[in-house]
Order: C-alpha cells, then sequence, then structure tokens
C-alpha cells in the first residue's frame, strides 16, 4: 500500500525499523484524517520532544514540534485562539507524564477540545534508554518487563489511564500500535469527541523494551465493548460488569486493573461534552 | 494661616489595612484629577496580606505631570506603628503638616504643624460608623489643599467610582468643619493650569488598554506580584472584545499558549515578573528559533528569587536581554511613563508580529502600580498598527516558511491558512522549516534571525534625549528611574548645560544610543540595580568615555530626587 500523499510530508521519518510510531503515523494519515475529511490546512498536530514528538514533521498539517513537556500549551492556546482548527498533542511517557505532568490536570479541568495522544513505550528511547515514569517498576530480570541492560527504576510506575480518570478527563482510551484499525477508531471518537480526549497509546520500543515486554501485553490485552461483560480482575468478590463508558463510577473500578497484568484496550469512559 | 506659593504639593497617608488608605488617595486623586491637577500616587505595601502597612504617596501638580516629593507637605497618619514601615517613602520634614489619630510612639518628634483629630469618633458622630474616617480626613484634605468647591461637589455628583462618598458626605463635610476649627495652615495650590479634566491610570492598566487597541485578541497569565494588574485587566476587557482570557497554570503554559496564538495567526500576550520570566525563558527561546511574534511584559521587582515582590528594581534586564541558552535573537524594551507603558506596547505588538520575534517589554513595580493622572491625549493619537506579513497561497508550488528575502523577514502563514501547511520546530530547520543538523544551515539561520532585527537600530524616535544636544555632558538612564532624573534635571535647571538619553528601546542597542554616547565626554549612567546592567550592556558594545560614572543601587525604595542630585551636580562641576 502506498503513502496517503495528501496527509503526509515528503520527509522520511527517523524512528528505528519496526517502531510503533510508524502505525501512528499511518493511523493518523491514512485512516483518521482522510476518514474525517479534514482539509489539511484546518488540523494543527503539536509535540513535544522525543520519538513520538516527530510525528508533525511527517504530516501535512499545521504543525510544531515543539518544547519537552510543552505541545498541551501550545495546543491551549492555538485551540482557544482559533476554536475552527481541529487540534491534537502527541507526546511520549517522558514528555507527557514526567516533566509535562503539570499541564495535564489543568487541560483537562478547561475541557478544552484537544485531542492527547499519549505515545508510551515504557521508556526514554531519544536520549537511549533511561527510565521514564512508566518504566515497570520490577527488579532487573525479574518478570518480562524490564531490559537486562539497563538499570532498573527505584519509582514505582504511573499509570496514567488511572491518572486521566482521577483527574476526570472527558474522554479516555487505550489502544496498541499493534492494532491499527481500533486505535485509528479510538483516535477518531477522540477528535470527535467535543472536549479534552486523553488517548494512550502502547507502543514496543524495539531498541529499548524487551521483546517480551508488548507481547506480553498484547497477548494479555483485553477488548472493551460497550454493553458487553467485563472479566473481573482476578481475586476480585464484586458481580462482573457491563462495560459502559458514560459511568464515571465503572471507569474508576476500571483504573484498578494492572496495565502490566490485565491490560484493557478501549473506550474506558466518555464524558460530557462542551 | 501659612500659604505656600508652590505648584505642587505631596501628601502621605499610612495606615493599617482597614484605616482606608488607598481609598482616601484615591478619592483625592481623582477629586483633585477633574479639577484639571496633574498627579502621581504610588502605593507601598508590606508583605502581609491583611493588617499589614499601608501607605500612599500622592503628590499634586498644577502645572506638569511631576513625581512626588522626597519630603511630605502633609501626613495623614491613622496608625504609627504602620507609619514606621515606610518612613523613607513618607519622610517628613519641620515644615510638614501632621495630622495623626493617635499619640505618636516616643522617638517620633512632631513638627510644629501637627494637629491631633480622632477621626474614628468625628466619623462615628457623623456616619454612625467609625470606618469613614478616611472620608473625614479627606474633607479636610480638600481644604487645606484649596480644591475648587465647585468642583469637589460636582465630581462627587458625577463620578461613578465616588459613589461611596456619595452617601457619606456628612462624614467628608466634618472634615471640611475641622479645617476651619483647627485652624490648620492652608497650602493652596494654584488654579491648574488647564481645568481639563485628567486621565487616572497606573502603567499597567494602559498596557492592557494598549494591548487591545493594539489587536491583543489573547491573554494568558499566571499570577505574580506585581505584574496582576495587567492580568486582571486584560480579564475585564477581552470578553468586551471576543478574546480569550485564560489564567494558566504557571508561566510557562502562559508563554506556551501565546506561541499557539501566534501560531494560528491571533495576536496574544502575557505579562508577568522576574521568577514567571525564568520560567518563560524556555518558550522565548522555541520562538526566537522558530520565529514566533511573542510579547512579554515583565513587571519588574526587586530580586533575585523572590526577592522583594512589592517594591520596584532594574535588574531583570540581563536576563531579557541575554537570557536563555543558545544564540536567541529578540527585542528588548523599557517605556519610562505611562504615556511609554501605552505607546510602547502598541509598539510592541508592531515589532513582535511585524518582525516575528520575541518582545520583551520591561515595565517595573513603580511604573505598573502608580496611579498616573495626566492629560489623555495619548489615548486618542493614531497609532499605526502592524500586522505579519503572510504569504501569497496562490504565488507559490510549495510554500516555504523560512524563505529568505531581502529584509530576512519569511511571509507566515497562520495555522487555517488553505495552501501553506508548514511545521514549526525548535530544531533548527531550513528554509521551508524541515530539521536540519550541517553548519551551513545553522549558521545561516542565526543571520536570518539577528540580521532581520538590525533595521530596528535606526528606530531614533525610540530613543529619547532632552537637555543641550550640544553639550557633551550626558545622562543616561532607563525605565522609571529615568522620571526621577529628568525631573531633577529640571528641577535643578540644568537643561541648558546637560542632556539626558532615554533609551526605550534597549536591545538590539539603538544607533541613536551609540551617537549620544559618542557627543559625550562626561557620561553619567544612572539605574536601580547591583550589578550596574545597563552600563554592561553599553561598555559591552560601545566605547564610552574615559569619564563615565554609573550611580546605581538596588532596588527597595524609590530614587529620591535628593539622592540624584550629587551626582547630576557632579557632572556639571
Amino acid at each position: 500500500m502506498t503513502t496517503t500523499p495528501k496527509y503526509r510530508t515528503g520527509l522520511k521519518p527517523i524512528w528505528c525499523p519496526g517502531c510503533g510510531n510508524f502505525a501512528i503515523l499511518s493511523a493518523i494519515t491514512r485512516n483518521l484524517l482522510p476518514d474525517l475529511e479534514i482539509p489539511n490546512h484546518r488540523v494543527f498536530i503539536v509535540s513535544g520532544i522525543g520519538c513520538s514528538s516527530r510525528m508533525p514533521a511527517y504530516i501535512n498539517t499545521y504543525g510544531m514540534n515543539s518544547l519537552h513537556g510543552r505541545a498541551l500549551a501550545i495546543a491551549q492556546g492555538a485551540k482557544l485562539s482559533k476554536p475552527e482548527l481541529t487540534v491534537i498533542a502527541i507526546g511520549g511517557d517522558g514528555d507527557l507524564f514526567s516533566i509535562g505532568a503539570g499541564h495535564l490536570p489543568h487541560v483537562v479541568r478547561r475541557n478544552v477540545d484537544i485531542t492527547c495522544i499519549m505515545v508510551n513505550n515504557f521508556v526514554y528511547a531519544l536520549t537511549k534508554g533511561q527510565v521514564s515514569p512508566t518504566t515497570p517498576h520490577l527488579l532487573r530480570g525479574e518478570g518480562p518487563f524490564l531490559s537486562m541492560k539497563y538499570y532498573p527504576p527505584v519509582d514505582p510506575m504511573l499509570d496514567m489511564v488511572s491518572f486521566s480518570f482521577s483527574t476526570r478527563a472527558s474522554f479516555i482510551a487505550q489502544g496498541t500500535t499493534h492494532d491499527i484499525p481500533h486505535l485509528t477508531q479510538l483516535i477518531r471518537q477522540g477528535v470527535l469527541h467535543r472536549g479534552f480526549s486523553y488517548i494512550s497509546v502502547l507502543t514496543p520500543c524495539v531498541t529499548f523494551n524487551p521483546p517480551e515486554l508488548l507481547s506480553t501485553i498484547k497477548e494479555r490485552a483485553r477488548y472493551l465493548q460497550e454493553g458487553e461483560m467485563i472479566n473481573l480482575p482476578s481475586g476480585s468478590t464484586e458481580e462482573p460488569w457491563i462495560h459502559n463508558p458514560r459511568d464515571i463510577d465503572l471507569a474508576l473500578k476500571l483504573a484498578q486493573f494492572s496495565l502490566l497484568e490485565e491490560p484493557l484496550l478501549g473506550v474506558f469512559f466518555k464524558g460530557d461534552e462542551i | 494661616m501659612v500659604k505656600i506659593g508652590s505648584n505642587r504639593v505631596t501628601i502621605g497617608i499610612a495606615g493599617a489595612g482597614g484605616d482606608g488608605v488607598v481609598v482616601l488617595g484615591s478619592f483625592f486623586q481623582k477629586i483633585a484629577a477633574s479639577c484639571g491637577y496633574y498627579s502621581a500616587m504610588p502605593r507601598y505595601y508590606g508583605a502581609q496580606i491583611r493588617g499589614g502597612g499601608s501607605a500612599v504617596k500622592l503628590s499634586l501638580d498644577a502645572e506638569r505631570f511631576s513625581i512626588p516629593k522626597d519630603t511630605l507637605d502633609i501626613l495623614v497618619c491613622f496608625n504609627w506603628d504602620k507609619y514606621l514601615e515606610f518612613t523613607t517613602e513618607l519622610q517628613q520634614s519641620q515644615d510638614t503638616i501632621v495630622i495623626y489619630e493617635y499619640d505618636p510612639p516616643q522617638g517620633i518628634k512632631l513638627p510644629a504643624a501637627s494637629f491631633k483629630i480622632d477621626f474614628s469618633t468625628k466619623s462615628e458622630e457623623t456616619t454612625e460608623s467609625p470606618k469613614n474616617k478616611n472620608l473625614v480626613a479627606l474633607g479636610l484634605l480638600a481644604k487645606i489643599v484649596g480644591l475648587p468647591e465647585k468642583y469637589i461637589k460636582q465630581t462627587i455628583k458625577d463620578n461613578h467610582a465616588l459613589g461611596l462618598l456619595k452617601d457619606k458626605m456628612t462624614a467628608f463635610e466634618e472634615g471640611e468643619r475641622l479645617f476651619t476649627e483647627l485652624s490648620i495652615p492652608e497650602l493652596s495650590l494654584p488654579v491648574p493650569v488647564s481645568d481639563v479634566s485628567k486621565i487616572i491610570l497606573h502603567g499597567s492598566a494602559a498596557m492592557a488598554r494598549a494591548a487591545i487597541r493594539a489587536g491583543c485578541k489573547s491573554f494568558f497569565g499566571y499570577p505574580i506580584t506585581p505584574a496582576a494588574e495587567i492580568m486582571q485587566e486584560m480579564q475585564e476587557k477581552l470578553p468586551q472584545q471576543e478574546g480569550t482570557f485564560v489564567q494558566a497554570e504557571d508561566e510557562i503554559a502562559s508563554a506556551g499558549m501565546v506561541v499557539g496564538a501566534s501560531l494560528s495567526g491571533v495576536k496574544a500576550m502575557t505579562s508577568t515578573s522576574g521568577p514567571g520570566l525564568d520560567l518563560m525563558t524556555e518558550m522565548m527561546g522555541l520562538a526566537a528559533s522558530a520565529e514566533i511574534p511573542m510579547l512579554i511584559v515583565d513587571v519588574q521587582r526587586c530580586g533575585p528569587s523572590t526577592g522583594i515582590p512589592s517594591k520596584s528594581e532594574q535588574s531583570d534586564l540581563n536576563h531579557a536581554v541575554y537570557g536563555g541558552h543558545g544564540d536567541a535573537p529578540r527585542v528588548v524594551m523599557a517605556p519610562y511613563d505611562l504615556e511609554g507603558c501605552y505607546r510602547l506596547i502598541i509598539e510592541g505588538f508592531n515589532i513582535a508580529y511585524g518582525f516575528q520575534t520575541v518582545v520583551i517589554m520591561l515595565s517595573d513595580q513603580w511604573l505598573g502600580q502608580t496611579m498616573v493622572a495626566v492629560d489623555d491625549t495619548f489615548l486618542h493619537e493614531k497609532y499605526q498598527i502592524v500586522e505579519t506579513v503572510k504569504p501569497d497561497s496562490t504565488a507559490q508550488e510549495q510554500y516555504c516558511r523560512y524563505q529568505l528575502g531581502e529584509d530576512f523577514i519569511s511571509p507566515m502563514a497562520a495555522a487555517g491558512d488553505e495552501g501553506l501547511t508548514y511545521q514549526a520546530t525548535g530544531l533548527t530547520h531550513n528554509t521551508c522549516g524541515a530539521p536540519a543538523f550541517d553548519f551551513e544551515t545553522q549558521q545561516m539561520m542565526h543571520e536570518k534571525r539577528w540580521q532581520k532585527l538590525m533595521p530596528l537600530c535606526q528606530r531614533d524616535d525610540l530613543v529619547k534625549v532632552f537637555g543641550a544636544e550640544e553639550s557633551g555632558k550626558g545622562i543616561i538612564s532607563w525605565g522609571s528611574s529615568a522620571q526621577v532624573v529628568l525631573e531633577v534635571v529640571r528641577d535643578l535647571d540644568l537643561l541648558e548645560q546637560v542632556k539626558v538619553c532615554i533609551p526605550e528601546l534597549l536591545y538590539p542597542l539603538p544607533d541613536k544610543l551609540a551617537r549620544f554616547v559618542a557627543s559625550t565626554e562626561m557620561l553619567l549612567i544612572i539605574e536601580m540595580n547591583f550589578s550596574g546592567q545597563i552600563h554592561r550592556l553599553l561598555r559591552s558594545n560601545i566605547d564610552l568615555p574615559e569619564k563615565t560614572v554609573v550611580y546605581n543601587r538596588t532596588g527597595g525604595h524609590p530614587f529620591s530626587k535628593q539622592e540624584l542630585v550629587a551626582s547630576i551636580r557632579g557632572l556639571i562641576q
């Protein structure tokens, strides 16, 4: 399949072969934007610093590869000043959840109509493999989640989906780069949702993750479907639930699923629009 | 009855929170302004939010705008303990008329013309509340200064802001009565040269109004002393213009939001003080690199770190000029008076959006918070409003955002413009905006960004020169310090012997400033910071005369005229 020139710039991505960012680029340029038929000039994509933050350079819309952690501030300035723009913010786990974490609760409470794509590869990849706030907190060699090559994190990982529930983001979803059609659907719903949309994307870093990390997540992942039964976390004594993304109480329960043990994919919560 | 035939009178008012010090000062200023008097009213306050001391110094002038005298003609003191926090600002002399409510503590020697008045009781007797004691004092002050009766009554009737007074005229009249009863001396001001009512604004309000005039549609800010007034004004005014106002979560975000707004073609600004400017510095670098218009007002206060938030200093010049990593060009400007606060914000927007650059406007606590009554002509002048040059979407196959032209200013598309999409970045980029990592591009883009600002050096209008042009004796000062310098030179009647240069554009260094320096044999530089920041800036760019003297000290209290007299006299001897 050839690229869709309409939404791609001529620049060749600098990512490693097999990087999950190709999947996100593809989801946006081949599926999302053509499907929604948004003219190139009506879209503004802003990123921070990191591997995934190189994305805007490859997408033929208005874009900016800005500062580490600051994509959401710039996105808000643009969206609030020119509401007719479709504004997407992209950043990695270090970008949005470490250096830029202070901005997140505020964009959530303002409920600015921005789609935030948080690309979680569990590691600082551009700087070559340091731990990030989402690096699994396990001892060296313990379980499949930690590379033997690097020092393990000393602090527990932040669960970004749980964080988003706690700040009451108005649209919360999680996808993976293994399933581009599903991911595209999530981003599409996020863009169409009038309010702040938070989309967590689980993706492998082919260079600095142990390969088992994402393959295990992929194996264990379950899809959330509205109206369908959710299997309870292991050890739970509660009655099974029917998934309803409009139910915040249910969403808060979903937040308690361990990302590594029982990852869930799909729309967790969809709150009020503006 | 003592009559002093001066054109000016300076009144100090001190008290505790709740004494109505600021209300008294503001009401008096409003009434005097409606009579046509010029005035300046700096505010002084302590660190406490409530219960601390509060003081104002109000100077009226019948002839022209002037700053308060060093020593008071009249002191109204509601609370001596609080007064003691402001003895530097509210200096008495033996000629000061002191009106006070309680006996002073030991160690305070009252001048001959001192009058104890039980304001609280008088207020209670006339309005059934002790809270209106400031209005009793107001009636008394109006009499001492001899404000024309007809204006007082008319102003109180017409001025919405004086509504409180309208209902409590009995307190005001009690003050007038006390004046006669106690035979308090009169310091009758002459009738103002023009009875045209004066407008009352502080520098921060003037800046906010100017921003709207310049086409600012988005304001993003974070509360900080002493810059919050700009944010508050914008919060009130922008919605009336269908603009956007956001109180951001921090100064990083407010500066980032300005970048976002500018990228979408909307004029935006932010305001802050030193600690906030620190946080905005990374955005300044991004805006410089990606050539995004950005206007930041820094209402300077004492530093470093938290310093003295409520007091003026001029110590952010280094940061404004040099702050940040890499070679990030920017424009630094500084008004020195109220009219300048207004004019330079319009100019600042014009430069930021015309040249696609960062503009840092250095105000300070004195300029920002001093309430000034002057002629409002500057509000009605015609100002040119500059817009960003836009590319012609039909003229090109592919739009190159940073294409090189003669003036190094590349047409800038706004997000939303059809057919002109591009991707901005803080990475080194080529003329089409694509990331580049080679020496040639790095060197070329630096040249582009620095060269485009060079025409600003020829903006002679942004360098004010007063006095004897042919004189070889020059003074350079900037920002609010320049107000005091000018005033002292005028008071000493030295305008025939020296010349004063006040650069409103500080960076890039204007040619006119260099020419001024070159034309002097003796140079005096006056600024309010410890390390002599403008002196060093000048010295690193221009050959200064051998006989160059610098008078500089930290902020903490304003320059007094007396303090500057010696250095300025030294220049002519």
